[in-house]
């Protein structure tokens, strides 16, 4: 398998991974999504407050992963479709996340375009389905 | 204590096969729908009875949720309690009730009567029931080029104005040699004798809704939709009107052209259908059907408009074709 995340460390990012819970800085008030031990913002705050994040956001730039170029654990993803795209999205809220995109426009993906996040799976390794959010055209 | 539906939520994926590629890859189509809805290969029933869910509860506290309960009869995993993974991506309250059901296509209405019970020991407000459901068996299996995927998911809320419930009444008996899988099999098995299965269809579905009619006083003439089971269309519809009901009734409440055998979705969907054109007043009768078998006709009456009834018409129209051989890949058969 490729980058292997066992499943106690999955399992601790559940509320992150499956609804998109961030944390809000006490010192600063930025918005750190994952969660940080220390602000990334600035460098200071040790102490947070969750925040449920909307979902929405923008596309802040895009790849596309062909066939031959995906990790293991997203050959089968890439088998069916050929080459999946994945995109940086910015969120409403401000922090920045990498993701999948589901049902990409067919006239392509621009930078820019709103999207919103949905529950699917995201790989399958020991018989576990570990599921988590991807974004689809808003 | 009235329960009612106060807010519905649907999920169809957004691949869809056109009844013709079965027909230009294989010769023939054993179903009669006009396309149907097939699941991503990111997807499952879970992650639609998410989005169905997520549809439902928006705009609603879902702090206030008090039981959650789940049906299909495709669920990812044999043995494990899925309602956590829902309490987790939902964001509910760890402390709900929750019950799930599955094994039959009858699971559906079962989650519904179940949360309107369960619903009574809680001190919440809410209950949220998700039906989702794919039905799945290899592509040479005759029973499979129906097989679509959709879900379905409903608050229901104590004395708030919505759609109230008004009563149930159900059949059960055994009938052996339809539409059964064995424990590890991931092939549906039948005995093929169509006439038997439609004869134990309307046998079970009419005893169903001809006793709840009877028990609330009822003609089936005061219903303005009538939401039949549909495994395929002709035997719902041909027992719809065996019953007595008319066109106009049974019509809005069909879905089974656009998304194939849903499973237990299948009345329910219907349900979030006609929920879309509903009028304060109006009566709503919905069945549900098993095999092995069972069925369970539930009774509604729309008090006031609900507030969200549920995307499907959006839904349904967000939509992309893929051809037979995309299909199969979907599937991993190849």
């Amino acid at each position: 398998m490729g980058a292997h995340i066992s499943i106690p460390m999955y399992q601790r990012a559940v509320p992150q991974r499956y609804r998109l819970v961030g944390q809000r800085c006490g010192a600063c008030g930025k918005i750190n999504f994952p969660p940080k031990a220390v602000c990334k913002y600035c460098y200071q705050g040790t102490s947070f407050e969750d925040v449920q994040l909307s979902g929405r956001g923008t596309v802040y730039s895009y790849t596309v992963i062909a066939g031959g170029g995906a990790p293991p654990e997203f050959a089968a993803e890439a088998r069916c479709k050929g080459s999946y795209p994945v995109i940086i999205v910015e969120l409403a809220e401000g922090p920045r996340v990498i993701a999948q995109m589901v049902n990409p426009p067919e006239e392509g993906i621009a930078i820019g375009m709103p999207v919103k996040a949905v529950f699917r799976k995201i790989y399958e390794e020991e018989g576990v389905i570990r599921y988590g959010f991807k974004f689809s055209p808003a | 204590m009235t329960k009612s539906i106060i807010s519905g939520g649907v999920y169809l994926p957004t691949l869809r096969i056109k009844r013709d590629e079965y027909l230009s890859a294989l010769g023939s189509c054993s179903a009669a729908m006009r396309e149907k809805t097939v699941m991503d290969i990111d997807e499952d029933v879970i992650t639609m009875a998410v989005a169905a869910a997520r549809d439902a509860l928006a705009d609603l506290d879902v702090s206030r949720v008090g039981v959650l309960t789940l049906a299909s009869t495709n669920f990812p995993y044999q043995e494990k309690a899925l309602a956590g993974t829902l309490v987790e991506a939902l964001g509910l309250d760890k402390h709900v009730l929750t019950s799930q059901h599955g094994n039959s296509t009858i699971a559906g209405t079962e989650a519904l009567l179940a949360a309107l019970g369960l619903l009574e020991q809680t001190e919440q407000q809410y209950a949220l029931v998700v039906v989702s459901d794919a039905p799945t068996s290899g592509p040479d299996v005759d029973m499979e080029h129906g097989f679509g995927a959709a879900a379905c998911a409903f608050v229901l809320a104590k004395d708030e104005p919505g759609l109230a419930f008004e009563g149930v009444y159900a059949q059960s008996g055994e009938t052996m040699g339809l539409r059964y899988r064995l424990p590890g099999e991931t092939d549906i098995r039948d005995i093929g004798v169509k006439a038997f299965a439609t004869l134990d269809y309307n046998e079970m579905v009419k005893a169903a809704v001809t006793g709840l009619v009877s028990k609330l006083n009822r003609n089936l003439a005061d219903y303005r939709h009538i939401v039949m089971h549909q495994a395929d269309a002709k035997t719902a519809a041909a027992l719809a009107k065996k019953m007595g009901c008319s066109d106009v009734q049974t019509k809005e409440g069909s879905v089974f052209a656009d998304t194939g055998d849903i499973g237990a979705c299948s009345s329910l969907l219907g349900l979030c259908r006609v929920l879309e054109s509903a009028a304060s007043g109006d009566c709503l009768l919905i069945s549900s059907y098993g095999s092995g078998s069972g069925s369970q006709a539930l009774s509604f009456r729309l008090q006031a408009p609900l507030k969200n009834s549920g995307s499907f018409q959006a839904r349904l129209e967000d939509k992309k074709y893929i051809g037979y051989i995309q299909y199969l890949k979907q599937k991993r058969s190849i």
